[in-house]
């Protein structure tokens, strides 16, 4: 390629016709000139392929750059697949019978509350992870921690969030699930109170729902009745049910 | 109403990658990159692999909208088209020389082998040599010439804009950007 014989006014006017700048008379002016003069159409095609080159490559450097800051939450899970394979199948044995053991254990002296809690809660599923929400881009990234099961970092990130909007429903809603899925008990209480006490009733069905089994763990099983008696969550009834 | 609405939240997400908007890129980017690794940790490669093959898919993808090959009509659609671009460049890796002689075809048991080759996808775009000799060259530029021509053809910055945060006058800057554009024009000359 040899751009050295093109003037900085002719490289303007094509870099302007790649871009669609060039007014419609321009454009057939141009056209002309590619059909017409030799050599013409190769040094269109040579600016075009440096400015794709150039662009690449600048994207390929802010994708190491997105790479770097890429959270490390694949490292755990392959780091962990190796170990699990590597155990030796006697000791997959033993924790087997511990487990039954232990299981067996906690059926018979465990409280009823912990057995129906544990029957019933399951983390909410969260929210569909839209790229075109990029005004909220930090809440959905925690999202699609929250659903690759990071709890931990998911409520982090939107305690963050919380601080600018303390009252969010969606945010509290969502700080509650992740709390209670790693047993953060008393704490999820108190964000899934603020979504039923909100005036926003996007979440306040299922909230009342979640608040009921917070309550049922913590061992406040009236607290539990009373606020499960407020949703209409198919499973509260069924549950309600058996609490009577 | 919710139809309209759809098509209007498409075309914000084609706009922002041909716009190059870095959180939405970046969002893609970091959404797709797990299953991608996963597919190539369980086949064979190691993370270094996972990282290239999957940074050419999403150059290929990133390339395909620019060019109006791909018109995605939602978002699952990018994320799939993604993952398939990079699982057939890992499946071409694993098919060549180097690769060959080391892996048993059933070790290539995480791939649903059903030769889908042909499902349509350019992938090849920046298999050009004259495309990665500038490429080259740009890394190999002047940082002056690199952050201005990265304001102009990246960031998409306006000619005033720039021109001001030079504090430059317009014309000065646009004969800079051209004696760059010269630069960089040489010494991918000089690779080739």
């Amino acid at each position: 390629m040899n751009l050295n014989d093109i003037s900085q006014e002719e490289f303007e006017s094509i870099e302007a016709y790649l871009n669609g700048q060039l007014s419609d008379e321009d454009v057939m002016v141009f056209e002309n000139r590619l059909k017409n003069e030799e050599g013409f159409a190769s040094k269109v095609e040579d600016i075009k392929t440096i400015l794709t080159g150039l662009e690449t490559q600048v994207m390929k450097e802010q994708l190491d750059e997105f790479h770097d800051e890429m959270p490390n939450s694949q490292e755990d899970i392959t780091t962990n697949e190796p170990k699990v394979k590597s155990l030796h199948w006697k000791r997959i044995a033993v924790a087997a019978v511990l487990i039954i053991g232990l299981g067996s254990f906690w059926l018979f002296n465990g409280n009823s509350n912990d057995r129906l809690y544990s029957n019933y809660f399951t983390p909410d599923p969260g929210l569909p992870t839209t790229m075109s929400s990029t005004d909220n881009y930090e809440f959905y990234e925690a999202m699609v921690d929250y659903k690759q099961g990071d709890y931990n970092t998911a409520g982090q990130k939107w305690k963050v969030l919380l601080e600018a909007k303390p009252k969010s429903d969606t945010l509290n809603y969502f700080i509650g699930s992740a709390l209670m899925a790693n047993d953060k008990i008393n704490e999820a209480i108190n964000h899934l109170k603020t979504v039923t006490e909100s005036n926003d009733g996007a979440f306040k069905n299922e909230a009342y729902y979640y608040l009921g089994l917070a309550y049922l763990k913590s061992g406040n099983t009236d607290a539990a009745i009373s606020a499960l008696k407020k949703t209409n969550v198919p499973k509260s009834k069924d549950l309600l049910k058996k609490l009577d | 109403m919710r139809e309209a609405y759809k098509i209007h939240q498409k075309l914000q997400v084609i706009d922002a990658i041909k716009n190059n908007d870095s959180s939405t890129l970046k969002s893609i980017y970091t959404k797709n990159y797990p299953k991608v690794e996963i597919l190539v940790l369980k086949n064979n490669g190691t993370k270094e692999h996972a990282k290239d093959i999957y940074q050419e898919a999403f150059l290929a993808l990133w390339q395909n909208i620019k060019q109006d090959k791909f018109v995605p009509a939602t978002e699952s659609s990018i994320n799939g088209y993604l993952y398939t671009i990079a699982k057939n460049k890992w499946m071409d890796v694993l098919r060549s020389k180097g690769y060959k002689k080391t892996i048993v075809a059933s070790q290539l048991q995480h791939f649903e082998i059903k030769d889908e080759e042909d499902n349509g996808i350019d992938d090849d775009i920046l298999k050009d040599k004259r495309l990665e000799d500038v490429m080259l060259a740009f890394k190999n530029l002047g940082e002056a010439c690199r952050s201005l021509l990265r304001m102009f053809y990246f960031e998409k910055k306006s000619m005033n804009l720039i021109a001001e945060e030079l504090s430059l006058d317009s014309a000065s800057t646009r004969n800079k950007k051209y004696r760059c554009m010269q630069k960089l024009k040489q010494i991918a000359l000089k690779n080739s």
